[in-house]
């Protein structure tokens, strides 16, 4: 039946978008994460991408979270010569998250998340439609 | 005869599996809603002047098992409908290469929701006519 695909799809995209809030929020929790030896890398920015998969038991395209990559921008570099983890030039590596990209991901997250949750509640409606055939 | 036998009953159950089957494509699309490249889909409307849409479809269904040639067949319950879908022309195409207006398949979402609705009402109302009809009422 149609209705239990379309709650299978609406449900991996809930998967999908709570697993890119679960790669935001690491982003924001290490947003300050400096490096542990002087002149290392910091936390580098994760960035979450999508990808359709077949799923053969159902036999109709799923949103599936694809491999996390990481992103490629420069470090922010800072002045501080007194850091632990500062090189010979006094400067210390932060990680190259920019907290105002990562709350606007959030809220696109949540828009998507919303989104899904509408569908599922929708198709719940239309499928209690048809059980009500059965009692008029 | 089977109650699904009769004209108005098949039809509004032919509108039925196509209003489930574009929910399916309509989570689809909202699912797919980040995914780089990914357009969305809707099916082709439901035109009742196609005969070729209401011809039964070759939709293998369930059907009950006969043991002895003098068994009643039994009538072939519909699987899933296959009806055509198609890509439809997005306003707007992100950097990504998506294509999915979150906005408007939400519309689309609760108008299919609102047509389900209409047609099991008039599904019910319809064997309500076949219940006065046989003085059950």
């Amino acid at each position: 039946m149609d209705f239990y695909k379309t709650l299978a799809i609406a449900a991996s995209g809930l998967r999908a978008q709570a697993g890119r809030m679960r790669i935001i929020s690491q982003n924001i929790a290490n947003a300050d994460s400096t490096p542990s030896s002087p002149g290392a890398d910091p936390y580098r920015r994760k960035i979450p991408t999508f990808e359709v998969e077949f799923d053969r038991a159902l036999g109709t395209n799923l949103v599936e979270l694809g491999r996390v990559q990481t992103d490629s921008t420069d470090f922010r570099l800072k002045y501080e010569p007194g850091h632990p983890a500062a090189d010979n030039n006094g400067n210390v590596k932060y990680p190259n998250v920019n907290s105002l990209v990562e709350m606007t991901d959030m809220r696109e997250a949540q828009r998507s998340y919303e989104a899904n949750i509408n569908v599922v509640s929708a198709t719940r409606r239309m499928l209690q439609r048809t059980i009500d055939i059965l009692r008029a | 005869m089977g109650i699904s036998d009769i004209p108005i009953l098949s039809m509004l159950r032919t509108r039925l599996e196509w209003s489930q089957a574009r929910q399916r494509v309509l989570s689809e699309n909202v699912a797919n809603a980040d995914t780089p490249g990914f357009h969305a889909r809707d099916l082709t409307p439901l035109k009742f002047e196609e005969p070729a849409m209401l011809a039964p479809r070759n939709v293998p269904g369930v059907t009950l098992a006969r043991t002895d040639g003098g068994h009643i067949a039994g009538i072939p319950s519909p699987g899933d409908g296959d009806f055509r879908s198609r890509p439809h022309p997005g306003y707007s195409v992100r950097p990504t290469g998506n294509a999915v207006n979150l906005e408007q398949e939400m519309m689309k979402v609760a108008a299919n929701q609102i047509d389900y609705q209409a047609v099991t009402t008039l599904y019910s109302r319809s064997l309500g006519l076949i219940k006065t009809a046989v003085g059950k009422r």
